[in-house]
């Protein structure tokens, strides 16, 4: 399985592609939205499109609800799903994300049982480690 | 000037219990399991480092946290401790610094009225000034080294005069 994970912060990146990695993910990672939708482009060209993308929502140059949306009008990108990791805990912005196309949230700080725990539930953790 | 135009001190809308308990949960789940943070006040060091986000809404302020060098390099280390870098760069250390004052704030902000907007981190050595009476501040200790983190209202905002 592959996975496109997005956060302006390195560690951010490192740790949840780190829980990815850990679960068998191929793992990409993009610093905002304008380069994870570049990494798309790229990868329907050349047939590296992720199955998962693990989205931040505050970024610069493009934050998280502009690359759902984006990703959400773009059919080519249908079967990939979008799970928010931020740190945007108010139900109103939860319901934003998911009104724009998000499948899941999860909220920072998480644990990586938290996280593993949302895979679950979009079907998403791979068959050799599901409990 | 109108009552909405006017900001409610800090003080009347969080106090430092609250903080602690946002700052609890980011120190278990982010920097580890058994990471405590102690809030028993120690001595500034000669020179902190300083991460911070900004919150724009019917509240305006920042949430700040400072450190010692050394301290900011050894939470760094705990953050990535599943993957860490082969050698870990000043820029690493500001990031890393910066995602932990951007979940405080993100987590901060939910307990504040809204809908507000968090802007991206911030870090270095000079974080943005709080006015006297309108700061929540934890001081505490991390592995023994001093830490504090603050909730500041912003100084350009316009701030109700406390009454007594
Ligand atoms: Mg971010």
């Amino acid at each position: 399985m592959r996975a496109l994970v997005i956060d302006d912060s390195r560690a951010m990146r490192r740790i949840v592609g780190g829980i990815l990695a850990d679960l068998g993910y191929e793992v990409r990672p993009a610093g905002h939205g304008r380069e994870a939708l570049d990494v798309l482009e790229e990868g329907s060209r050349t047939g590296w499109l992720p199955d998962l993308a693990c989205v931040d929502w505050n970024m610069p140059v493009m934050d998280g609800l502009q690359f759902v949306s984006a990703v959400r009008s773009n059919p080519a990108y249908r079967s990939m799903s979008l799970m928010m990791v931020t740190t945007e805990s108010e139900t109103g912005q939860i319901v934003r994300a998911l009104a724009a196309g998000a499948h899941e949230y999860v909220i920072k700080p998480f644990t990586p049982d938290a996280m593993r725990d949302k895979l679950a539930l979009l079907g998403l953790l791979p068959q050799a480690v599901a409990r | 000037m109108t009552a909405a135009a006017v900001q409610e001190p800090i003080t009347g809308l969080l106090d430092a219990a609250t903080v602690l308990a946002v700052a609890d949960d980011v120190w278990t789940s982010l920097v580890g399991d058994g990471e405590v943070l102690v809030p028993l006040p120690l001595p500034a060091p000669a020179e902190t480092v300083s991460a911070w986000v900004q919150i724009t809404g019917p509240w305006c302020g920042a949430v700040v946290v400072s450190c010692a060098e050394a301290t900011a390099e050894a939470l760094t280390g705990c953050l990535l401790r599943a993957r860490p870098p082969a050698v870990l760069e000043p820029e690493d250390v500001e990031d890393a610094l910066g995602e932990l004052a951007n979940v405080l704030g993100g987590n901060v902000k939910a307990v504040l009225p809204g809908p507000s907007a968090l802007g991206l981190p911030q870090a270095g050595p000079n974080p943005p000034a709080a006015r006297p009476g309108d700061l929540c501040r934890v001081d505490a200790q991390w592995r023994g080294q001093f830490l504090t983190i603050t909730v500041q209202g912003a100084t350009g905002a316009p701030h109700a005069e406390r009454t007594r």
